[in-house]
């Protein structure tokens, strides 16, 4: 099949009544969860996941892949209107947006905010087209030395998802690898690590670890934020009107930072929170005005909000052509996909088309939607977050309970979900960063798959890795991306001392 | 000597990778495999082992910041651990008293306990939730959920 008849079939898809009313559950619960602050795109996922069991799987990715853009989408109205990011890649988008809330102007921030990140997904969408299928077509060759080290270069995100202390991102990534070798060892069928007990002979379902280390991690938060204000009634919004000059002023920056923002997404541990960043900070160093910076540019908003949206595209590039995610939510939304019995990589291009390309065409539709939710319809979004506290704090509690019973039909796994809860809030606590963890726990079980072949394949010879130029170029590339953010924290430790 | 809370944790991780390592070297190996399943996790063993080693030497110091996540106010602990416990038990009567029920109470409970005045609505709320999840899934998905003591 061509691109152009996967477009078409892509767009069929999305176009079908089926498909429109998916994505426009998706990127609705996805708007409405990214904006609850402390609840983020990886438990909006994970919440999702039951609720796809025993669904067309196009469909369920198509509304999965929904909630994790209108997540991003979403988040950017508690950074405007409370300072209170509704997740992590929205926190620059507070910089200048809740200035501008603060001298009566939220309705213009937020239109600012929702039509640049129509722009950046919609950029970002065009590049994802093009470049994931080309990126599928040279991967569909690689033989299992190069996936492991594909997944080494994924893995070695880790170094750049730590918030401040390597040492801690890389001794929560090897516990998510160990975990990851609780079960029967699929090569040689050794029980490993399940102390005897059935339960964990099939080792520990990502789900529970995706609910346990984001959802129930984050609603002790909730609990013991609970008191915190909420958005009040819809009357201070004030007027979404933008002026032609507002427009010619974000254009460049929305622009600009849309190409930077998915190229940023494509590579691994990068994602939408360093990408809102890195655009913030540049459009700050090449603004005619920097000072006007923080307190209430309109570039300032606009930049971070384009970016953070294309890099969400972004990350979808090595995730649907190579199978391989570089970031903690790219790792749930794989799981997604393994749940429903797909493998996302090089062929599922030629074998499952209408997923490779209906997840595709959906975001050109659930972009749109995003912009109509997020424009006219926010006021009364907003009113959604009026929800009391305890009573978001038991839902979520009892959606994530349905996920994992559903999955497993198991009372073990409820309490291991506990576990992981207490684990969750614990790391939170003492700054072990969670998403290297279930990056790991993913990445983990299939790279040992990957290593072991390979070495079966040499008969023990580690050179397979280095004869081969992919996998040679990649474990570079590796060693390269996990060496350079520890030299750069060195670098900046030794320059503040 | 332990002045630091990193040093501590580190400590904890150190027996937690030595006894992982215990369990990894008495995982059975077969001949004519040239990695076996205890391979990585030995790996892992040693890694863990080596980076708690580093965690207790480095010097990264716990910022305000830090220090301020971890303070839980006592009656935000108290009302985690009565959370937990209605966790706790909403687990343990989870296939006994059925979905519906367990799940009632549950929310009903835990949103009363965390503050909650308006009691009418998180009844109605705590009702109509469960019994519409459950129907969705028993009779649309087709996936059991358990039914307890409720004939259905």
């Amino acid at each position: 099949m061509g691109a152009l008849d996967g477009i078409a079939t892509g767009f069929q898809v999305a176009l079908s009544l089926e498909g429109i009313m998916f994505v426009l559950i998706g990127v609705f619960v996805g708007t409405f969860i990214g904006m609850l602050p402390g609840l983020g795109p990886i438990s909006a996922i994970a919440i999702m996941i039951p609720i796809t069991y025993g669904m067309d799987p196009t469909m369920a990715l198509v509304m999965m892949a929904g909630v994790y853009y209108g997540a991003v989408f979403g988040g950017s109205t508690s950074s405007i209107l409370l300072n209170a990011p509704g997740i992590s890649g929205t926190v620059a988008s507070a910089f200048d947006g809740y200035p501008m809330a603060q001298q009566g102007k939220a309705g213009k921030a937020l239109a600012i905010a929702a039509i640049s990140s129509f722009v950046g997904g919609t950029i970002s969408v065009v590049l994802l087209m093009i470049f994931a299928p080309m990126l599928a077509s040279v991967a569909i060759s690689f033989g299992p030395p190069a996936y492991f080290a594909l997944m080494l270069l994924g893995l070695s995100a880790i170094a750049s998802l730590s918030e401040g202390s390597t040492i801690k991102a890389m001794i929560s990534a090897v516990i998510g690898f160990m975990i990851a070798t609780i079960g029967i060892d699929p090569q040689t069928g050794t029980a490993r690590f399940n102390f005897g007990s059935a339960n964990l002979l099939d080792g520990i379902d990502f789900l529970v670890i995706a609910l346990g280390l984001f959802a129930i991690a984050e609603v002790c938060y909730l609990i013991m934020n609970r008191d915190k204000k909420s958005i009040g009634s819809a009357k201070e919004i004030g007027s979404l009107r933008l002026s032609k000059s507002d427009f010619k002023e974000m254009s460049g920056p929305a622009g600009r930072q849309s190409f930077l923002g998915f190229i940023l997404g494509i590579l691994p541990g990068a994602g939408a929170t360093i990408a809102s960043f890195i655009s913030y900070i540049t459009e700050k160093k090449i603004a005619k005005n920097p000072d006007e910076f923080g307190k209430g540019s309109i570039k300032g908003l606009a930049a971070p909000e384009a970016s953070n949206n294309a890099a969400t595209s972004g990350a979808f590039v090595p995730l649907l052509s190579l199978g391989i995610p570089g970031s903690g939510t790219t790792a749930v939304m794989l799981g997604a996909f393994l749940v429903l019995g797909l493998q996302p990589g090089p062929m599922m291009m030629t074998d499952r088309p209408e997923v490779f390309w209906g997840i595709i065409a959906s975001m050109y539709i659930g972009n749109i939607f995003l912009l109509i939710l997020n424009l006219p319809l926010i006021p009364y979004i907003a009113r959604l977050l009026t929800i009391p506290r305890p009573m978001l704090i038991s839902l979520v509690i009892m959606f994530s309970f349905i996920g994992v019973y559903a999955i497993s039909f198991s009372v073990f796994d409820l309490y291991l979900l506990l576990a992981f809860g207490v684990l969750g809030l614990l790391m939170r606590m003492f700054a072990f960063p969670a998403p290297p963890f279930i990056l790991a726990f993913i990445l983990g079980g299939m790279m040992e798959q990957s290593f072991r072949q390979s070495m079966t394949i040499s008969g023990g010879n580690i050179s397979i890795f280095f004869e081969n130029n992919i996998s040679l170029v990649l474990i570079i590339m590796s060693v390269l991306s996990f060496i350079f953010p520890i030299i750069k924290t060195i670098r900046t430790k030794k320059k503040e001392a | 000597m332990l002045k630091n809370v990193n040093q501590r944790i580190a400590i904890v991780l150190a027996v937690l990778s030595a006894f992982y390592l215990i369990l990894s070297y008495q995982l059975p190996t077969y001949p004519y495999i040239p990695v076996d399943a205890d391979a990585i996790p030995k790996t892992l063993g040693w890694l863990l082992l080596a980076l708690s080693v580093g965690l207790f030497f480095s010097k990264d110091r716990d910022s305000e910041e830090q220090k301020a996540k971890r303070h839980i106010p006592k009656k935000d602990v108290i009302s985690l651990l009565v959370v937990f416990l209605f966790v706790f038990l909403y687990i343990t009567f989870f296939e006994s008293l059925g979905f519906i029920l367990a799940t009632v109470l549950f929310v009903f409970s835990s949103t009363w306990y965390l503050g909650y005045k308006k009691h009418l609505v998180n009844a109605i709320v705590s009702i109509l939730f469960p019994v519409i999840l459950y129907s969705i899934f028993v009779y649309m998905l087709q996936i059991r959920l358990p039914a307890g003591i409720l004939p259905f």
